[in-house]
């Protein structure tokens, strides 16, 4: 007499909560519009100072004081990759940083974990929609920049991948991690603010880590970020690299995949924590 | 074995105490001797801990509707985070649909279907049809089954012309409804039900109260949490107390309410009270615990008193308070409720 | 007022009564302020980190020989590019900031639902937005103060200008930042929802004011723009004050437009306020969440 439960797990059926979880996180971002173009105009904003700047330092409208350091004299194209990265450096640290505080917050974070999917996938559904949606903004700002700045690419584009794919799975699996940090902690918008803006800068966003001074150089240099910005900007305009090709995707590789394991270790040890104490501050 | 829908064993839950609190029993009392001077090389003292849930056991049949009271604080909601895998119990055990809620977590999520924090429990942001859809996929619903489903709910909740709005545009009756669909959404046999008519009005209440006797109807078993006595005594066919962490009390409505040694209330209104009066009644054999309390400024008073026999002492009654300037305006006899009840075994009213 | 049954009225209305209220507002803000930890991280490592991206990129345009520091050194007269950059994104902050502190602060207390309470004493309202500009400014101050030595010594910034000059220009600056806060803070009322308004003014202030470069070097149509804006003049005079010799002369033309600007924004501040405030005790608006 007891009625016969509807659900069916199967491979299939984890694949389908996972498109279901990337379609909901994707439906939620694009209904407040405003926010999607903030994305695509605030970083122009943030360049336009920049862009005077290397004019009051070009002679000649050239950046020949730039392209000693960098080995190239296309200042624009350069600031214009980095600020790609800046993007994804900032969906990350906010977007995923929050998105288990978030989702704690509103209060669908127990309805999400009572239903029999793996927690960890909740997790891989919010970093793949903040994924492709950071994407679509940052071509869109590319495009536009390259209009008011210029952004010419030498080389080949589609090499510029290799380094992409390792680095943004690096990323996103830091990610993971920051997003179990951020629940554990009451205030976390000082911790997320400045680390992100001192991880964009140290990365050479803005300039190529070799004119950092001396002192400063470790720390760019211990970031895997760096010479993935690197990589690709050598493969897109064609600049001097800090290690040799290879090198960096190895580094990149490595990179990845600890920061998987360790964003996921820490993952699973927020489960653990909020199983034995509970939803953290449970308002 | 018996095949129990829930049943648990000696469920205990205790939380590191939060600091100036100290070791405290679920009651209050401290469970810590005085401090004494610690040595240099002594053990670190232990993490104070608050028991929350002291050892509940319970045993919710196939097919009944379970009602779950107790006061604030009394390890009611732990207990029901417990069973449906939110929290992890510190010792004890507890098998919901036959699955362990430790180590077959995942067997019973799909087992059960919950109500729990209402209209905070979905996403404002979807419609309500989105909300279903996007659940449905996460209980492994198969995709066909998946939309005649949520249309089959929608229509049942009364939510067809809205379904396809944001839910932040819904009233909270309506979202309270999209939440029980989503509950309802895998067909699970069993259903949990934290404070399911709080927060609505009366009507919607009703039929939400309709509903569940229905689901119980179409064989699902139920374990409901409510603050509202009424409620409880009309829906469930058991009923569990819960208080500082224990089950103090199971048992039918009819049979707590038979707790209360069978006393009635005799309840008089009437003018002209005089203290006299309450001498003669209770001179009267089977009277007790005689109480008054006046109107407002009229002289109009209100007398209350417990009667072993009220159709024996009725006619001693009236004979007392006739004459001398006391009229009667109003009697009634009173059954004893199960908030009576309720007082009766824990000393405090359900909703402090 | 003088009621004729029973109780009397404990309070005195007056001038000195609301120079009170004054000062238990700028209270209010300065306990709850350093009741949050951050307020270190603020006061101490933003204002040079902030500056830190722009710096190092300017390093790196100037090249490993300064090669690239010749059109800077022939537009501004300086090869002092750290204070430059410096002081241009500390005036940025210092606006950055007020827009956030002082245009949200009715705004918090709305949403707290404390501004209701605070509306419903006898005290001259216009108290409250000057009340919560004033620990505002004073911790401003602070951060010049501290910033200003950090860049000395850590950044070996050369300060050859004159402090009081500096003061003066920063003092000449306050009714523009603050009168453009309090304008906020009549519109975030009405609005609830003005975080666009924010990135749209601070946006403009950071395109068009010179934060980074001379504005000799921006096309003539937007440097037509950048004369309107007063963030445009205290940029200038403060580096001109605190990085060259020029002296009184090279900022006597910014201040005579900071004085203009800091009048007309002031009163439109003023203005907006009470218009807002009108309009709040018509609609209902200030219990509002």
């Amino acid at each position: 007499m007891q009625p016969q439960t509807l659900s069916q797990p199967t491979l299939l059926s984890h694949l389908r909560a996972l498109y279901a979880l990337i379609r909901k996180d994707w439906k939620q971002y694009w209904r407040y519009p405003l926010n999607a173009v903030s994305s695509v105009f605030q970083p122009l904003i943030w360049i336009a100072p920049v862009y005077f700047m290397g004019q009051a330092f070009s002679v000649n409208g050239k950046a020949i004081g730039f392209s000693q350091y960098s080995g190239t004299t296309d200042f624009m194209s350069f600031i214009l990759l980095g600020t790609v990265l800046e993007s994804f450096i900032n969906a990350v640290f906010w977007g995923m940083g929050y998105a288990l505080k978030n989702d704690m917050d509103s209060g669908v974070m127990e309805s999400n974990w009572l239903t029999p999917i793996p927690r960890l996938l909740i997790l891989v559904g919010h970093s793949v929609t903040n994924l492709i949606v950071t994407a679509i903004t940052s071509v869109g700002m590319l495009l536009i920049g390259g209009l008011i700045f210029g952004f010419n690419t030498s080389g080949d584009v589609w090499k510029a991948f290799l380094p992409i794919i390792p680095m943004m799975l690096g990323l996103y699996g830091f990610g993971f991690a920051f997003a179990a940090v951020v629940m554990l902690m009451r205030e976390a918008n000082t911790l997320v603010d400045v680390s992100s803006f001192l991880v964009q800068i140290f990365s050479g966003s803005n300039f190529p880590v070799n004119a950092l001074p001396r002192f400063l150089l470790p720390v760019a240099l211990a970031l895997p970020l760096t010479y993935g910005l690197d990589a690709v900007r050598a493969h897109l305009i064609g600049t001097k690299t800090i290690l040799p090709l290879q090198w960096e995707m190895i580094l990149l590789v490595v990179f990845m995949f600890v920061m998987l394991w360790i964003g996921t270790a820490a993952f699973k040890s927020l489960e653990r924590r909020v199983r034995t104490l509970g939803t953290l501050g449970q308002h | 074995m018996t095949d129990f829908a829930i049943e648990a064993r000696q469920l205990v839950k205790m939380f590191p105490a939060r600091p100036g609190t100290g070791d405290k029993k679920a009651n209050g009392e401290s469970a810590t001797t005085p401090r004494r001077r610690r040595w240099p090389f002594a053990r670190k003292e232990p993490k104070a801990m608050f028991t929350a849930v002291n050892g509940v056991d319970l045993q919710i049949e196939r097919g009944e509707i379970f009602g779950l009271l107790g006061p604030n604080g009394a390890g009611k909601s732990t207990t029901i985070r417990m069973l449906c895998t939110l929290l992890e119990p510190t010792s004890g055990t507890a098998h919901v649909n036959g699955f362990d809620i430790v180590r077959q977590a995942n067997g019973v999520r799909r087992s059960l279907g919950t109500l729990l924090a209402g209209e905070r429990s979905i996403y404002w942001k979807l419609t309500g049809r989105e909300n279903l859809e996007y659940f449905a996929a996460l209980y492994h619903i198969p995709q066909a089954v998946a939309k005649q489903r949520v249309d089959e709910l929608i229509e049942r909740m009364e939510l067809k012309d809205r379904a396809n709005e944001l839910v932040e545009k819904y009233s909270t009756g309506m979202r309270q409804r999209i939440a029980i669909a989503k509950a309802l959404l895998a067909r699970p046999p069993i259903l949990l039900l934290d404070e399911p008519t709080l927060g609505l009005d009366p009507q919607a209440a009703r039929n939400l109260r309709e509903l569940i006797a229905q689901l119980k109807q179409e064989g699902h078993t139920i374990l409901l949490t409510t603050h509202y006595m009424e409620e409880a005594d009309q829906l469930s066919d058991r009923i569990g107390i819960i208080d500082t962490g224990k089950v103090i009390a199971l048992d039918t409505p009819e049979g707590l309410k038979r707790r209360i040694d069978q006393r009635e209330i005799i309840r008089l209104e009437l003018t002209g009270w005089h203290d006299e009066i309450a001498d003669k009644l209770k001179s009267i054999a089977g009277i007790e615990n005689i109480t008054t309390h006046q109107q407002g400024e009229a002289d109009l008073w209100e007398v209350n008193m417990q009667a072993q026999n009220s159709r024996a002492a009725l006619p001693r009654i009236v004979e007392h308070i006739s004459g001398n300037g006391t009229r009667l305006v109003n009697m009634n006899i009173v059954k004893p409720s199960l908030e009576d009840v309720f007082i009766h075994l824990t000393g405090k009213a359900l909703r402090d | 007022m003088e009621s004729k049954i029973g109780v009397e009225s404990l309070a005195v209305p007056g001038f000195s009564a609301d120079v009170q209220a004054l000062w238990a507002v700028v209270r209010r803000e300065w306990t709850i302020f350093i009741r949050y930890p951050s307020w270190i991280i603020a006061l101490f490592i933003w204002p040079v980190i902030f500056p830190m991206g722009y710096i190092l990129t300017a390093r790196a345009l100037s090249g490993i020989d300064g090669s690239g520091l010749t059109t800077f050194e022939n537009t501004t007269g300086l090869t002092e590019y750290v204070g430059y950059i410096a002081v241009g994104t500390m005036i940025w902050m210092w606006q950055n900031i007020v827009l956030w502190a002082v245009g949200y602060s009715l705004r918090n207390e709305q949403m707290r639902g404390t501004l209701e309470s605070n509306w419903l004493s006898p005290t001259w309202r216009f108290a409250y937005l000057l009340g919560s500009s004033i620990p505002q400014l004073a911790s401003m101050f602070m951060l010049m103060l501290v910033s200003g030595l950090e860049y000395a010594f850590l950044f070996k910034v050369d300060f050859s200008g004159s402090l009081w000059l500096t003061l003066l220009v920063i003092l000449a600056a306050i009714p523009s930042v603050y009168g453009l806060g309090f304008a906020f803070a009549s519109v975030v009322i009405t609005l609830k929802e003005a975080n666009a308004f924010v990135f749209l003014v601070r946006g403009i202030v950071m395109v068009f004011c010179g934060i980074t470069y001379p504005l000799a070097i921006l096309p003539k149509w937007m440097q037509s723009v950048s004369q309107w804006l007063p963030q445009t003049y205290i940029i200038h005079a403060v580096r001109t004050a605190a990085l060259s010799t020029e002296g009184f002369s090279g900022i006597a033309f910014d201040l005579k437009m900071l004085v203009i600007f800091g009048i007309i924004w002031l009163a439109f501040g003023y203005l907006l306020f009470n218009m807002m405030e009108r309009r709040a005790r018509q609609t209902g608006a200030i219990g509002q969440y």
